[in-house]
């Protein structure tokens, strides 16, 4: 009986590991956080143009659109699911905005688009919660559905005629932020504030867990589902609105990346698509992250051919990293 | 012979096995106690290969065991039925029995079904137990999935056999069926390891007994040397218990803060609840009174409860408080005050990935712990911060996550949620499974403050003396009908059984 004693004491154990599972341990987001740090010290040493005012306002400028879907995407994913559908709503919602500032007056417009993607979003929701259709079947369903409409509507061709003024909100920057970027940050805070504050919130994240329990413990599973689906919507008409006041046009075939490219940030963050946890940090790291990732590429003259290539390595490695310390933690 | 030596394993920085040595021979029943969280499981888990990052030796007949993944465990011949099962939901019992060791068919990693469904059927009959066993394991009740666990090991001929807590959740006859199953596989020279809070079943089944207390080895000696009451003061620490007798004996003294029954108005009443064509049933039960429903597993208990709080669609009326609830489902019925504690606290009970906070708050706020949509943070933290103190959840930290909780531990804060919403009518429906001695007797008095505080209470359990303890009155159950209602103290353990017993036979 030889004494083989397995041991993974501290002084054996690599230093790479003892530092993942310390960041890993406060969460997958400070991981994340310490990534793009050092992606973004690392531009800032190489990269002279990285660091200037006018790049740093481009990124945000950028990506904050984006980062507005990827919080409604989160909440959906936190309920244990998510929405193929936000692309064609924000492709809707640029074209029907355009339309009724065109012909009826900019509010309007807004509130219109915005009623519209939180339609669909509801309308998602109620064939999850009410049908028990799985949502990845549903939204790919509202999508086809929305974007044909969408085709059918306008022959494929864009709307053109918004007024100069209304550019403003999509191009306009006050005290140097983009005025979208201070509409993101709004919307981060109100998630948070959701998730933290409401008595929605908390629900979102024990259906999302195990609906069994909560619809056990008296939660009304149905309406919360279906307003996190109203709320995902609402945020994808939201940016849709805002896609169009940069753009000056709405463009039916835009925002056909923004489905995938959402959940991309959301699981770049660390929020396992299983359900139940998630935090709204999680969105704004990933979201600046893929978006820190390809304007570094950009400023390095990378063709774009290339670009989705290292973004599908940028989420294999830090969700596959993630994933990894939450095994080793895990256990049963 | 299977040793385990300064067997070492910690979470996150926190060691919670402190250098424990195991040793189990062959034909031995060695049984395992200790508190809940002392770490048992975790002792077998690490056996059964679920962790990479153990310290300490394992050698299993003298050849030293590098047991990494579970594969690794099964093939040195060590088979575990874990605490929370590990079953295929959607497969039926005879593919969950049959799970990783499928005959094949014809053709590449093609399976024979039918092959398959006779042989696992056979392996049931062999140790005298019968399944349904084209049924999908997700419909079964959890006794019949704990014997799918057991057949499922038992059929692998191991040679080291451990049982984590199987009588939980099982009724006196599986029990009694279960022991003689373990005697046999002894003789055949099996190696089994038996964990239980059940001391007085310990003392009877085991040969041998280790006693765990926070993560180190208290006592290992014959259980010859023990009985249930000394184990009991062993286990939970003796300065804690005093001179007060842990285990009630028997039909002993009713509990002092027992109240008359019939004495409050009537809190609860069930009229012609009807189960799925079954007849229906009346009840009715007093503010402040428990009332215990008995019978033998298969007898309707559970399904009724869920009938209760409107989880399955039922004809009949309920009254709480004399208002009648009109369509009821189980959120319905929280509002109106009328809560059911299920059976199965992984399944449909707990939110895992959700931390005790999230899970003890879940259904008071639909009531007071929020207000105008907003969650009432600090009252939440003080609700829940209290409940875990008066429940002893070990660790005490509202934080942590519910899937890193002993499995004792996961019962106590899936009652506390239930105490947080101060409910006027519950149902429990086996309150106590995988609770330990103490913990046990707190929960007793937990249940008993809510009866005294004017709860009305419907306890449900496979444990006699529970039920003889807790309740003011019994209501036996058979085939879905209420065959006799009387007060407790009119019952001792074997007239309890023989009622239970009497009525599945007619
Ligand atoms: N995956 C995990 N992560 C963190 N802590 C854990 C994990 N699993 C168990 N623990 C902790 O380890 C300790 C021992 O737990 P274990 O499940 O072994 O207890 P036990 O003796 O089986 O208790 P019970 O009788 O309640 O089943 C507990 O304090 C528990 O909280
Ligand atoms: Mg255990």
């Amino acid at each position: 009986m030889s004494a083989v004693t397995e041991t993974s004491d501290a002084a054996q154990t690599p230093l790479w590991r003892r530092v993942t599972t310390a960041l890993g341990r406060r969460g997958g987001s400070s991981l994340l956080a310490g990534i793009l740090a050092l992606l973004v010290l690392s531009q800032l040493l190489t990269t002279p143009a990285f660091g200037r005012w006018a790049n740093i306002a481009n990124i945000l400028q950028q990506n904050s659109i984006i980062g507005i879907v990827a919080c409604g995407m989160l909440l959906m994913i936190i309920l244990g699911g998510f929405d193929l559908s936000v692309g064609a709503v924000g492709a809707m919602s640029s074209v029907l905005a355009a339309t009724v500032i065109v012909h009826v007056g900019t509010p309007a417009g807004i509130v219109a688009a915005v009623l519209a993607g939180l339609a669909v979003g509801a309308a998602n929701g109620a064939f999850v919660a009410l049908l028990g259709m799985s949502p990845f079947v549903v939204t790919l369903g509202t999508q086809s559905v929305v974007l044909g409409g969408l085709f059918v509507a306008t022959q494929a061709n864009p709307v053109y005629g918004v007024p100069e003024s209304f550019t403003r909100l999509g191009l306009g920057r006050i005290a140097g932020i983009p005025i979208v970027t201070i509409i993101f940050a709004a919307v981060v805070v109100v998630i948070w504030a959701t998730l933290r504050f409401s008595r929605f919130g908390h629900y979102v994240y024990a259906v999302g867990g195990n609906r069994e329990a909560a619809r056990l413990g008296g939660v009304n599973v149905p309406l919360v589902t279906i307003g996190t689906y109203a709320i995902g919507g609402t945020l994808a008409g939201l940016a849709g609105v805002l896609l169009l006041a940069q753009t000056g046009i709405g463009q039916p075939a835009a925002a056909s990346t923004w489905a995938l490219s959402a959940i991309a940030a959301v699981v770049v963050g660390g929020v396992p698509l299983s359900g139940g946890v998630g935090k709204v940090s999680a969105a704004v790291l990933g979201t600046f992250l893929l978006g820190v990732v390809s304007n570094a590429l950009n400023l390095n003259g990378v063709s774009s051919y290339w670009q989705p290539m290292v973004t599908g390595f940028v989420i294999l490695i830090a969700v596959g990293i993630d994933s990894y310390q939450r095994q080793r933690r895990a256990s049963r | 012979m299977l040793t385990m030596t300064q067997i070492r394993k910690s979470f996150g920085g926190i060691e919670v096995l402190h250098g424990v040595d195991f040793t189990v021979e062959p034909g031995q029943v060695h049984a395992l106690v200790g508190h809940n969280g002392a770490g048992k499981s975790t002792l077998m888990k690490v056996l059964g290969g679920l962790y990479h990052d153990y310290s300490g030796t394992i050698t299993l007949d003298g050849r030293t065991q590098h047991l990494r993944t579970p594969k690794e465990s099964l093939d040195a011949g060590v088979a575990i039925i874990y605490q929370d099962f590990a079953l295929v939901p959607d497969l039926d019992v005879a593919h969950n029995i049959a799970l990783g060791r499928e005959p094949g068919g014809r053709g590449w990693g093609g399976v024979a079904h039918r092959a398959l469904a006779r042989r696992s059927a056979q392996e049931a009959e062999r140790f005298g137990i019968t399944l349904p066993m084209t049924t999908p394991v997700r419909r079964l009740g959890v006794a019949d999935q704990q014997l799918t666990e057991i057949v499922r090991a038992l059929a692998r001929d191991v040679s080291y056999l451990v049982m984590d807590e199987p009588t939980a959740r099982l009724a006196p006859a599986e029990r009694a069926q279960l022991f003689r199953i373990i005697a046999q596989l002894a003789e055949r020279g099996v190696g089994v390891v038996y964990i239980s809070h059940f001391l007085d079943e310990v003392v009877e089944v085991a040969d041998v007994v280790t006693v765990l207390r926070d993560g180190a080895v208290r006592a290992v000696g014959p259980a010859s040397d023990w009985t249930a009451d000394t184990l009991a003061r062993e286990l939970v620490g003796e300065d804690e218990i005093g001179d007060r007798p842990v285990v009630p004996a028997p039909g002993g003294p009713a509990a002092p803060a027992r109240s008359e029954t019939g004495a409050g108005a009537a809190r609860l009443e069930v009229r012609a609840l009807a189960v799925e064509g079954r007849p229906p049933t009346d009840l009715t039960v007093a503010a402040g009174e428990i009332v215990a429903l008995a019978g033998l597993v298969g007898s309707g208990r559970t399904r009724w409860a869920r009938a209760l709080i409107g989880d399955l669609r039922t004809e009949g009326r309920v009254l709480v408080d004399g208002r009648p609830l009109g369509r009821r489902n189980p959120r319905t019925s929280a509002r109106a005050g009328l809560l059911l504690v299920p059976e199965d606290r992984k399944v449909n009970g707990l939110v895992l990935t959700g931390s005790v906070r999230e899970n003890i708050e879940l259904t008071a706020l639909g009531t007071h712990l929020s207000r105008g949509g907003l969650v009432r943070l600090a009252t939440v933290d003080r609700v829940v911060r209290d409940l875990l103190a008066r429940f002893r959840v070990l660790p005490p930290r509202p934080e942590i996550l519910t899937k890193n909780l002993s499995g004792g531990n996961a019962q106590k804060v899936l009652v506390a949620r239930a105490v947080a919403a101060r409910p006027k009518a519950i149902v429990l429906d086996q309150p106590t499974a995988g609770v330990d001695i103490g913990a046990k007797a707190e929960l007793h008095t937990q249940v008993r403050s809510m009866a005294a505080a004017g709860t009305a209470v419907v306890v449900i359990s496979d444990d006699l003396d529970e039920m003889l303890d807790l309740a003011d009155r019994v209501v036996v159950l058979a085939n879905g009908q209420m065959i006799q209602d009387a007060p407790a103290a009119s019952f001792d353990r074997a007239s309890l059984l023989a009622a239970m017993s009497r009525t599945a036979v007619a």
